[in-house]
Order: structure tokens, then sequence, then C-alpha cells
């Protein structure tokens, strides 16, 4: 299948990188020792000579491989040692990548929505006036002797801040919504640098140990202690 | 598997699930270590009624406890690397993404949708087709009963309504994208279908007055209490604060893979609700999820309560017609 390639754009959410092993292996070798890394809940992976292809679909938590959920690996001999040649490929880092535009259009709605507010409220305003005021008719609340005893600040006069207020206040705050869509590009940037070191490190390890113990690199198991079973 | 038996239940018959007190791990590491980490949780929560009780008028507003969450939060992740409850739950860039997600989709969306058809709203239109004014029963009590009053009756409303989620088909089907949840960390509780977020954010507190400040000090005790809910941070949680307050331990247990152990533990900040009402287990969980701990993912999250209702009522239909649909499991069978 031909795949479109945008080589620049591409970056955001693809990685291709290369690791060398002073340990020399055969690409059969290579792949047993790499081996426990597709060997997780909706992993599909061929082998075809020296190079091997795989596709997770919504991988547990725990996934090494959980962020770059498809690509392609190539081992090939390099003097004495093994060379590891990967292109890969993460849903999660264009999605974290798009993040920021759904905040700024939420914040765009909640600037709407104020505007929207605000107009009514202005239309209303002269049936407000004409409405006797709620606020002066109530007592001040008072707190409990044992609150005075302990010293509480007694509540604020809610008609003393009536007169301060000038600036009308608005219904959704955008603030939150800009936070996030900065939130989101700085997790983008650290994802971007993070997530393909991870990779190459959790490759390097799951190479460089004996076959069989490389589901345990980084992290330990994913399989809970099995003590824990429930007591009979 | 056998399970243990709680009450008339058996609890750990499908998956692994801790019960009783005396079974649950504690804190390794030196004395320092193990000091911090049993009384951090006291210590916060009266710092922060402390706080609240205290502050001048200028500071006890409801944007300072915004600032004061945050930084908990900050805190509490960095907590979840130095001691966690799990490895298996250790926190991921990709798992921090998207639970970041959800949380943005509380600060954002859920908050226009609340701002029109909320509780707020809701108890404003009641109280103005009843022509009602807010019941004042409580705004002269000493402010820390007022505070535990609002905090106890919003979490008396969200236990039922979290229970109606477990029992009712309609409301079970919002419910179960957050049990497919497979570890707890400390932005888990917003991770769930949006109109699930809206039900359970719906109380009854807007029919009473109370003091601001005792609202502040109510949101105390949902921060430094109703958080642990969903965190990968062993504690070792006093024997008070365990009988009264809702634990890590005992979410998981509501979060664990064996069925009866979900149906357990539904309150947010107050235990006692289901000790009152027969459904606490004390206990914890490491395997979570639905479906044997299958992750889902956000797009499935946000569709699920409409494509679930769809398979099964083609599934019932084909049952119906003798199609052979009979077999077709039900995600969760009622009470």
């Amino acid at each position: 299948m031909t795949r479109l390639r945008v080589p620049y754009v591409e970056k955001i959410w693809r990685i291709e990188d290369s690791l060398v092993v002073e340990v020399p292996l055969t690409p059969d070798e290579a792949f047993a020792r790499l081996d426990p890394l597709f060997q997780t809940d909706g992993t599909r992976y061929a082998i075809e000579g020296d190079t091997l292809g795989y596709l997770k679909t919504n991988p547990r938590a725990q996934d090494k491989l959980a962020t770059f959920t498809s690509g392609t690996l190539r081992v090939e001999p390099a003097q004495g040692a093994t060379r590891l040649t990967y292109q890969a490929a993460s849903t999660a880092l264009l999605l974290c990548f798009l993040a920021p535009l759904l905040f700024l259009f939420f914040a765009q709605v909640m600037e709407a929505a104020n505007q929207w507010e605000r107009a009514k409220a202005e239309a209303s305003e002269t049936a407000k006036k004409n409405k006797p005021d709620e606020a002066k008719d109530k007592p001040l609340p008072k707190l409990h002797p044992i609150d005075v005893m302990l010293g509480a600040p007694a509540p604020k006069d809610p008609k003393a801040d009536k007169d301060k207020q000038k600036e009308p206040k608005e219904k959704f705050k955008t603030t939150p919504a800009y936070a996030l869509a900065g939130l989101f590009f700085v997790l983008f940037l650290v994802g971007r640098v993070l997530e393909p070191w991870l990779l190459k490190r959790t490759f390097r390890q799951a190479l460089t140990r004996p076959h069989g113990e490389a589901a345990m690199v980084d992290g330990g198991s994913d399989d809970p202690d099995p003590a824990r079973a429930a007591p009979a | 598997m056998a399970g243990v038996q709680v009450g008339k239940r058996i609890i750990g018959a499908d998956a692994p699930v801790t019960v009783g007190w005396e079974n649950i791990d504690r804190v390794q590491g030196g004395p320092l270590k193990q000091a911090f980490f049993t009384y951090f949780q006291p210590v916060v929560l009266f710092a922060l009624i402390a706080f609240w009780y205290n502050a001048p008028n200028e500071w006890a507003l409801a944007s300072v406890g915004i600032w004061i969450g945050l930084g908990f939060k900050v805190l509490l992740l960095a907590l979840e690397w130095v001691n966690p409850r799990y490895r298996s739950w250790q926190l991921t860039w990709k798992e921090f993404a998207t639970d970041l997600f959800y949380v943005g989709l509380g600060y954002t969306a859920l908050r226009m949708i609340s701002g029109y058809f909320g509780d707020d709203v809701m108890i404003e239109a009641i109280r103005g087709a009843m022509d009602w004014d807010k019941f004042t029963w409580f705004i002269g009590l000493p402010l820390l009963v007022q505070a535990i009053l609002i905090s106890m009756i919003f979490d008396f409303g969200q236990y039922w309504m979290h229970r109606g989620m477990h029992n009712w088909y309609p409301l079970w089907l919002t419910h179960a994208p957050h049990h497919y949840i497979t570890q707890l960390n400390i932005n888990k509780g917003a991770v769930g279908n949006p109109i699930e977020l809206f039900l359970i954010g719906l109380g009854i507190g807007g029919f009473f007055d109370f003091l601001p400040r005792a609202f502040l000090i109510a949101g105390a005790f949902g921060m430094a209490v109703g958080t642990y809910q969903h965190i990968n941070v062993r504690f070792n949680t006093p024997r008070w604060w365990r009988f009264i307050f809702n634990t890590t331990e005992h979410h998981s247990v509501h979060h664990a893979q064996d069925y009866e152990a979900t149906r357990s533990n539904y309150s947010g900040t107050w235990i006692l609700w289901d000790r009152l009402f027969g459904t606490c287990v004390d206990g914890e969980a490491e395997l979570l999820g639905m479906e044997g701990g299958r992750r889902m993912d956000i797009g499935e999250t946000m569709v699920f309560p409409f494509t679930q209702a769809w398979k099964d009522m083609k599934a019932r239909r084909e049952q119906r017609q003798g199609l052979g649909g009979a077999s077709a499991p039900q995600l969760e069978p009622a009470e």
C-alpha cells in the first residue's frame, strides 16, 4: 500500500531512528528478544526476513509501546554489532499536538456566550432597576457565638461588595481554556522528546538482555503480584 | 477463585480483591517516610480547615481555593512518583495527556453545559416556580457544622446518583466508561463520558443558604479527602480516617475487575454513607477495569452510551425474533 508522505509535517507524529547494540544478533535472535513487546493485548505483527511491522489497537496503559502504536523495525549487522533501524507513528502525539486548537475553540465559544450574556444583561438592566433589591432587605448574616469566640472573621457585607462591583462578572472564565491550550502544547513538546527517548531505551534494553527477560525492562511487569490474590 | 464473604456477598470471586484492612500492605521505608505517609492526609485536612476558618475575607475566595487545589494536585503527582501504591499504575506520558484532556473538558465544555443546564439553573427554576426562598436553617450554626452539612448533603446526593448509575441501565450506560480505567492516578476522577460527569456533579445544595466561608471549608473536605479516591500513592491511612472517609483502598475495590466488588463504596468523600446503607467493603484491588482491564480510548468514551445502547437494543430485538442474539452478554445486569 502506498502511503502519502509529508516529510516535515510528519515529524509531529512519526519518528525514525536507529541504535547499535554491541551484540551480534541475527534478525531472528533480535526479534525473539523484542518479542515480549509484541505479545500484548491488541497487538498484531508480522516478520518478513529482517523486517518486523507492528500495529497496536488501543494498547494497555502500561504497554511499553503504548504511545507509538504502529511501526516497522529492521535488523542488520554492523561490524560485529547489530543495528536496529526503526520508524514509528503515534496517534497520541498527533492528538496532543491538535488539542490546543480544540481548547482555543472552546475559549472562543465561551467568549461568544459571554458577549451574548452581556447583551442580555444590558437589555434587562432597566427591568432589574424597577425590582426591589433583595440584598437590601436581607439582614447581615452573623457568625455563631462559638465562631466569634474562636476568632473567625465576620462575613462580608454583601451590600458593601455590591457598591464596589463595577466590572460585570463574566459567566464563563476563558482563562482555563487558554491555559489548557498552552499546557497541551508544552505537553506535546515534552512527549515529542521524552517518548522517542523512552522507546529507544526500551528497544536497547530488550536487545541487550537475554531472551525471556525483555518483558521486565524498565518499570517491571504488567502483571500484579500473584500474592495479592483474594485470600480464601 | 473463592472470594471472601462480606455480608451476603462474595467479593473477589471473578478477580483478585484484598478484603480486610489487616491484609493491606503498609508503607515501606524508614521512620521519616513512614511518618510522612501516615500523617500527611490528616495534617493537610486540618491545615486546610484551619486556613479557611481563619483566613481574612480578602483571602477567603473561591479563586484562592482553585489555586490551592492546583498546587495540591501537583504535589500529589510528585507523591505518585515517590511512593506509588502499585508500579502497574505508574503514570505515563500518554495516560497523563489523556487524563488532562478530560480535566480540560470539565473546565470548558462541561462548565458551559452546566452554566445553562446545571443544578444551579434547575434549582433557581424550581425556586422561582414555587416562589421559594433558600432554606436558611443552617446559617446560624457553627461554621464547621455548616461545612460538614454541605459536604455530607452533596455526598449523599452523589452516593445515590452513583448507586443509581450502577443499578439503572440508562444511567449505567453513561457511567460505564469511567469503569474502563485500568489504574488510579490523580486526574482519573475526570475520566468518563461527559453526560455522566454532568450528572454526577448535580447536587441539591443550592436549596440551602450557608455562609460563603462554610462552602470553602466544605471544599477542603472535597479536596483533602475526595481527591484520594483516584491516586497512586500508598498511605498508612489512620483507622479513624478510613472509618469516616473514602480512601484509595475503598475506591480501588469499587473499580476492581471483580463484578461484585464494583457494587460497593459508592460515596465520594464520606464512606459513612456506604456503611450506613450497607454497601461498604473495606479492602483494596490492583487489577482494575471492565472486560478484564480493556482500556477505553477517548473516542469510544465519548460515544459509548449511544453505541452500547444501540448494540443492546439490536441484541434484544434479535433475541425476541429468535435470530441467535441470545448469547450477547449484558454489560452489567441490574440488581
